[in-house]
């Protein structure tokens, strides 16, 4: 049976790929030096397949028909969407057999995805993706969440929906191992006023919360008061989705930067499955 | 007609811009059944309107972008129409409860 061999999240800015050295230089080395890290431990895991959680921008989808969740079954995905994001463009190798599998599994487990045989990538994925492959080679299902669009799925249904992935996953009867991410938040405030600031608190406490184990915490905390750390805290979303996959396993903050030329509580916490 | 005619038309003009696509100088706004509000916004290209109105903020940021205004630039125009935040999260140390 597959096997979860890694999970982690991070977050997402474009800017950690189109503006990477506009980070103050320590700042950049402690962030990018975590996710060098997993992409070791990828290698060194032999890990065959990534699916990487995150959040639709208006790329895939619009007002017409907005999915809460849509899983990348095809064959390929193409991104990066954005022309000014520094990374190729390229066909992301899919993984349609362990992709139908998770969305036949979560069908028969209470929650209804949409599905695509073709998905656009944009940062949301790619940047995050980028530093785990940058060949970017190794296969890829994509999940994209809403995150953005009211009415969103709540926070405990979106851990929920975490553990019925991480079912989904182990239960597929191939031998793939499996790399798990979140891509998306921390706090930030996109399109507002207070666009540019960062809830550094808000972030140590939901990071705070992620190695305690203590995601109870979090689940019923409406959006109106997550809206306080920036409307871009609703991408919590993805990280509590890897929460719930792996559950009881609690994440281990791995770097946690206030990046202000990124706009972002810049963020990658893991969860320690395997030595 | 609604917002969603101005959300759709905020929608398509950024996507006129992207490589590939047709470009903006041709864009024909009169297709989207607007208000004259909305309307009058979307040709005076005016942020601080466009985000009264209630136009999302993805799509505002991107706007913003798309018509010449960098963050801070953008920000300090929004800004002037914030209302003062009064609430706390629970993950605030200073908290009024």
């Amino acid at each position: 049976m597959a096997e979860i061999t890694m999970a982690y999240c991070s977050s997402h800015a474009p800017m950690m790929a189109a503006a990477r050295e506009s980070a103050e230089e320590g700042q950049r080395t402690r962030f990018f030096g975590a996710l060098e890290g997993i992409r070791e431990d990828c290698r060194r895991l032999g890990v065959q397949v990534c699916v990487v959680v995150s959040n639709e921008h208006f790329t895939n989808f619009f007002l017409e028909n907005f999915p809460q969740l849509c899983v990348g079954v095809g064959e390929r995905n193409w991104g990066p969407t954005e022309a000014w994001l520094p990374i190729d463009k390229a066909w992301i190798p899919g993984h349609p057999a362990l992709a139908d599998h998770i969305t036949r599994r979560l069908l028969s487990t209470g929650f209804d995805p949409a599905f695509s045989q073709q998905l656009e990538l944009d940062h949301g994925v790619m940047t995050v993706y980028h530093e785990l492959d940058p060949q970017l080679q190794l296969p890829l299902i994509p999940i994209v969440q809403n995150c953005a669009v009211y009415p969103m799925m709540p926070l405990r249904r979106c851990y929920e929906f975490g553990a019925a992935l991480g079912e989904a996953i182990r239960s597929f009867a191939g031998t793939e191992r499996v790399a798990l991410v979140g891509a998306g938040g921390l706090s930030h405030f996109i399109g507002v006023p207070r666009v540019g600031d960062i809830d550094e608190e808000f972030d140590h406490w939901f990071l705070g919360v992620l190695e305690r184990g203590d995601v109870e915490s979090v689940l019923d905390l409406p959006d109106d008061e997550l809206e306080l750390a920036g409307n871009g805290a609703h991408e919590i979303r993805s990280w509590l989705a890897i929460a719930g996959a792996v559950a009881p396993v609690t994440g281990k903050t791995l770097a946690y930067e206030a990046i202000h030329p990124w706009i972002t509580g810049m963020g990658v916490s893991r969860f320690q499955l395997t030595p | 007609m609604s917002l969603y005619q101005l959300h759709r038309a905020i929608f398509d003009y950024l996507r006129a811009g992207e490589v590939g696509s047709g470009g903006r100088a041709d864009f024909d706004v009169s297709r989207y059944e607007l208000t004259d509000e909305e309307r009058k916004a979307f040709d005076a290209q005016d942020i601080a309107a466009l985000y009264h109105l209630g136009l999302h903020p993805v799509l505002l940021n991107g706007y913003c972008r798309a018509v010449g205004y960098g963050r801070d630039d953008y920000r300090a125009i929004l800004g002037a129409h914030a209302v003062p935040e009064t609430r706390t999260g629970r993950w605030h140390k200073d908290r009024q409860l």
